[in-house]
């Protein structure tokens, strides 16, 4: 199939495509989540549920370490303007 | 009110007298009996002041004037001769003081003196003359010559008449008001006043008489200069008037020399003290008395008065008076500040005013009074030309009048110039067609392609809503404008005229500028499209081979033809590109005819048509599953033609609308729906790939969301076919192959998501196939159970709740056909081919049956050393296993049903024992896992009661 006949003609299209579906955001700040994505618009400000946020947190010292902190939510609104990254979760 | 021992008199016989009933009022009648008295109630003490002012020094005279004095008389000429030599110092120097000519008029004190006006308007007159106030003396005779002209009321002679007359009354007039004075102020003054005011009387008394000789002398002479400096005079006065006039608030300042200051100042304490007690009736009664015992002082001193002309007439007494006391105030300052020999009066008199001034109030009053009665008396002998005062008065108020209307008009001119200054400044600067071009853009942005989608939540809410109300739910809140735009209006707004009426005329003007711009773009023809081409100018030929070559080509005009509703102007439409997939599926494209052939006849016999198709792997296209991307893709398309179709269905046309447009309708609903049917995939052969497309579509989330809302436009064979392939494809469904994953205890995200897979396919997708198997008869349930068993793993299938679902759906379909409560009674052979089917089944299913229940299933996965441990609500997940048992042990015979029970015997004595030994957590436990006991054991005709432990 090429683009054409899969729809896609802009990137958003690809987000469209996993309306309802779970994706993987990548935030700015350190932070990912995934979780069902329920809407979107130009800014990329999404709505997602059953979201599992990931929040990298470097500790400061003699040798940095990263700690990972997560947290749960049922629905999120996440604001475009944090959005590095939209893509549907690895498939293992 | 006889207030001072006098004789009451009344304000009405003094007006009597004052409009002139009498006329022969220049007869005077001091002493005489039909004489009324007036002048014994006559407060002389401070007249003796004016006496000061106008007899001492002819100077001074009777430049005091709070008239115009443009009358041209002798006394006037008389006076002013005497006065020009000493005037000068101090009026020039009160030219410095004024700068402008205001008008003040203090209008709230009119209406008490309204009656009495006609007297008082005579001093107020005087400070109300314009213009000239800042001409130096003698300087502008123009002026001054127009004042003359403006006091051609009285000629000369009348006025000599007058004078002469006063003047053989003026010593005996004079004696009376002193007596009267002193009378009077015993009453009034306090006795350590009473001597210093008596000599201070005495002594006004004979500057007045000194001054009445001399203006009786001056009075025959020079006749020739009489003009010039009667001129002088006035406008010296009127300077002096005007400048006054200009003054702050009244305050009590230090003693003045000069006589008339003195008059003033304590005419105005006089105000002050009047207006507080409100004596103003009383002190107009006393006036009206002395009215006429003073006449002839009052025509000698106020000569200037009476030539004020008539028209120019004031308000009344207190405005005059206010007037005054202004004008007195600053010539107070000026006095003080000028300290002019001139000014400064005769040795022998400052002492004694100079102690009066402490006691004012009681004195002023008295000279205040005098002073009034000066200018009524002056009136009075006006009254000789009484029909033309009238007249005249009449006129100045008719002037006043309009005065007053033009000032007010021009405030309010004025005041309406700044109100709208700002807004006007920014008056029609915008063109009538500016204002069409933006409220074009404004409604442009309102109108939509497709107005209902757009609106879409409101118009669904708004159809509940009206459903809820009882309302018919068929009224579309959306303004079409032919049939390819329109504006969304929103939920209906409840209650309140004004909105539907807004809305109404919001309709027609919008509706009005859709025409105009359609008609527009009509005009415009095909180059509507490229209307904005070249609208930045042309770029050259050259950049145009400069630019990148174009790798993907990408036309924009593309848009399924049968959605109207949709175009390329919505932001996913260009997904639901029909076409391109259609010619991908096209592929199999000969397969998918001679299936669809064979399918339709599915509804007669299933099972034969099944094995064919099953059977039909000669010439089968095989292909790869689709990729998960695919599967989005195209679920994205068939989203795009569920909305068109829905759109489509809401615009159904009217029967009565010809029958054109309901062939053309149904023609693009079938279209559309056709290509749903084709996107489903549902044709392509069962082994074309595995899983089949079509079950993969199934696998998201949203496709099995989508399934209802595609079928339910799809036709009873359709229905089959898709049932059919369904059933015969079901264990490759997630959620029969994942279903395992929901028997493990630990909560990860993707038993969460099998979870949520299930929760949608029993939703959504048997929810969508459950109307067809409730009309269906038993051939066809026997034929899809078959499809079930043959080849594919019927204990998985059971293991999961989708398909313990599906086959409780199936048994229950079948019961309800044995009790015979159909319209199509089922022939022998169907029941014995039924009874095959579930033979089978139950075969199969016979060594699972404990296996079937989820809680056996996860106490598998339960550590060993615990296995009862309890796990919450896995009572209500065990609960649709033992409905599938029930529904089972329904159809099954009495052997199958010794099988059922010695096979379950363990679970159900488990149950019964947890429930009645207490090992439950609750009492809603204990009552669930009853229940559910008794729900199988019922079907067998048992009961939990009757089991024994």
């Amino acid at each position: 199939m090429d683009g054409s006949s899969s729809g896609i003609q802009e990137p958003f299209d690809l987000i469209r495509l996993s309306l309802s579906e779970r994706v993987f955001v990548k935030l700015r700040g350190d932070r990912e989540m995934t979780g069902i994505l329920h809407a979107y618009d130009g800014h990329m400000n999404l709505i997602l549920s059953d979201v599992e946020e990931t929040i990298m947190i470097v500790n400061e010292g003699e040798q940095a370490t990263v700690s990972v902190a997560k947290r749960k939510m049922d629905m999120l609104f996440v604001r475009g303007d944090g959005v590095i990254l939209v893509s549907p979760p690895s498939r293992t | 009110m006889s207030f001072f021992g006098f004789e009451e008199r009344t304000l009405e016989r003094g007006r009597d007298r004052r409009l002139g009933q009498n006329e022969d009022l220049a007869v005077y009648t001091w002493g005489e009996e039909n004489h009324d008295g007036l002048g014994d109630a006559l407060q002389e003490d401070h007249d003796d002041l004016n006496d000061e002012t106008f007899g001492e020094v002819g100077e001074v005279g009777k430049d005091f004037d709070f008239s115009n004095p443009t009358l041209l008389d002798r006394n006037d000429y008389a006076r002013s001769a005497n006065t020009r030599v000493e005037d000068k110092h101090p009026q020039s120097c009160m030219i410095a003081f004024s700068s402008l000519n205001p008008i003040s008029t203090p209008l709230t004190l009119e209406s008490i003196w309204d009656d009495k006006s006609l007297f008082s308007m005579r001093l107020n007159s005087a400070n109300r003359t314009p213009s000239s106030s800042l001409l130096p003396r003698g300087e502008s005779p123009a002026i001054s010559s127009q004042h003359r002209q403006q006091s051609g009321i009285r000629t000369v002679q009348e006025i000599e008449a007058e004078m002469r007359a006063s003047a053989d009354h003026s010593r005996q007039e004079a004696l009376l008001q002193h007596r009267q004075q002193q009378y009077y102020l015993e009453q009034r003054m306090q006795q350590q006043q009473q001597k210093q005011r008596d000599e201070e009387e005495l002594l006004l008394r004979q500057e007045e008489e000194r001054e009445f000789q001399r203006q009786r002398l001056l009075f025959q002479q020079e006749q020739a200069q009489l003009q010039r400096l009667q001129q002088q005079q006035q406008l010296l006065q009127q300077r002096e008037q005007h400048q006054h006039r200009r003054t702050p608030p009244p305050r009590m300042l230090p003693v003045s020399q000069s006589p008339r200051f003195m008059e003033h100042q304590q005419r105005q304490i006089l105000i002050l003290q009047q207006q507080q007690e409100q004596q103003q009736l009383f002190r107009l009664q006393q006036l009206q008395e002395q009215l006429r015992v003073e006449e002839l002082e009052r025509q000698l001193r106020s000569q200037h008065i009476s030539s004020v002309p008539p028209d120019r007439q004031p308000s009344g007494p207190t405005l005059a008076d206010m007037e005054a006391l202004q004008h007195q105030q600053l010539q107070q300052q000026f006095r003080q500040r000028s300290q002019s020999p001139a000014a400064r009066p005769g040795p022998h008199r400052p002492a004694p005013l100079e102690n009066s001034i402490p006691y004012l109030p009681q004195n002023l009053q008295l000279q205040q009074r005098l002073l009034s009665e000066m200018a009524q008396a002056e009136l009075l002998r006006e009254m000789q030309e009484g029909l033309q005062v009238e007249a005249m008065r009449k006129i100045l108020e008719a002037e006043k009048m309009e005065e007053k209307r033009r000032k007010k008009a021009a405030k309010i001119a004025h005041m309406a110039s700044l109100f709208f200054f700002w807004i006007s400044r920014y008056n029609d600067l915008m063109t009538q067609s500016d204002k069409d071009f933006i409220t074009r853009i404004q409604v442009s942005q309102l109108v939509s392609q497709d107005p209902y989608a757009d609106d879409f939540y409101a118009q669904v809410y708004g159809a509940i809503v009206r459903s809820r109300m009882g309302l018919s739910a068929d009224d579309e809140r959306v303004l079409k404008f032919g049939s390819s735009g329109g504006v969304a209006l929103g939920a209906p707004t409840k209650g309140g005229n004004r909105r539907p009426n807004a809305m109404q005329r919001m309709q027609q003007q919008v509706e009005r500028i859709v025409s105009n711009a359609r008609k527009r773009e009509e005009e415009k023809g095909l180059h509507s499209l490229h209307s904005l081409q070249g609208a930045l100018g042309k770029t050259s030929g050259r950049s145009y081979k400069a630019a990148p070559r174009q790798l993907l080509q990408v036309d924009p005009n593309i848009a399924p033809s049968s959605s109207p509703t949709l175009s390329h102007a919505q932001p996913h439409a260009h997904i639901s590109k029909v076409d391109s997939i259609t010619k991908s599926s096209n592929v199999a494209a000969a397969n998918a005819a001679r299936m669809g052939r064979e399918t339709l006849n599915i509804g007669d016999n299933a099972s034969s048509q099944l094995n064919s198709k099953l059977l039909s792997s000669g010439d089968l296209v095989y292909m790869e599953p689709l990729t998960q991307r695919e599967i989005l893709v195209t679920l994205e398309n068939m989203y795009d033609l569920v909305l068109s179709v829905e759109q489509l269905r809401r615009d159904q046309p009217h029967p009565e609308e010809g029958e054109e447009i309901l062939e053309q309708w149904s023609k693009d609903f079938d279209s559309l729906v056709d290509q749903m049917w084709t996107l489903l995939k549902v044709m392509l052969p069962l082994a074309t790939s595995t899983p089949h497309p079509f079950i993969s579509l199934l696998s998201a989330a949203k496709g099995k969301k989508i399934l209802p809302r595609v079928t339910r436009h799809f036709d009873q064979q359709r229905m089959n076919t898709l049932l059919t392939l369904l059933i015969a494809c079901f264990s490759q469904l997630d959620v029969i192959s994942h279903a395992a994953l929901l028997d493990t205890l630990e909560d990860t995200p993707k038993r969460a998501d099998v979870e949520r897979q299930t929760q949608a396919f029993l939703s959504s997708v048997l929810q969508s196939i459950l109307p067809i198997i409730v009309k269906g008869n038993l051939r066809l349930v026997c034929g899809l159970v078959g499809l079930l068993i043959h080849g594919q793993d019927i204990i998985a299938i059971a293991q999961s709740r989708p398909g313990l679902a599906l086959l409780t759906l199936f048994l229950t379909r079948v019961e309800v056909i044995k009790q015979g409560e159909v319209d199509e009674i089922p022939t022998q052979d169907d029941f014995a081919q039924w009874q095959l089917m579930f033979d089978h089944l139950f075969q199969l299913l016979t060594p699972e049956f404990p296996l079937l229940f989820p809680s056996t299933r996860m106490a598998t996965h339960l550590p060993r050393d615990q296995p009862h441990i309890n796990i919450p609500g896995i009572d209500s997940l065990d609960q649709p296993v033992w409905q599938f048992l029930a529904a089972l042990a329904l159809q099954a015979s009495s052997t199958q049903h010794q099988i059922l029970v010695s096979s379950l015997r363990e679970k159900v004595l488990d149950n019964v024992l947890s429930a009645k030994k207490g090992w439950v957590v609750d009492e809603e436990e204990r009552t669930t896992k009853l229940a559910n006991v008794d729900l199988f054991l019922h079907a067998l005709g048992l009961d939990s009661s009757q089991i024994t432990m």
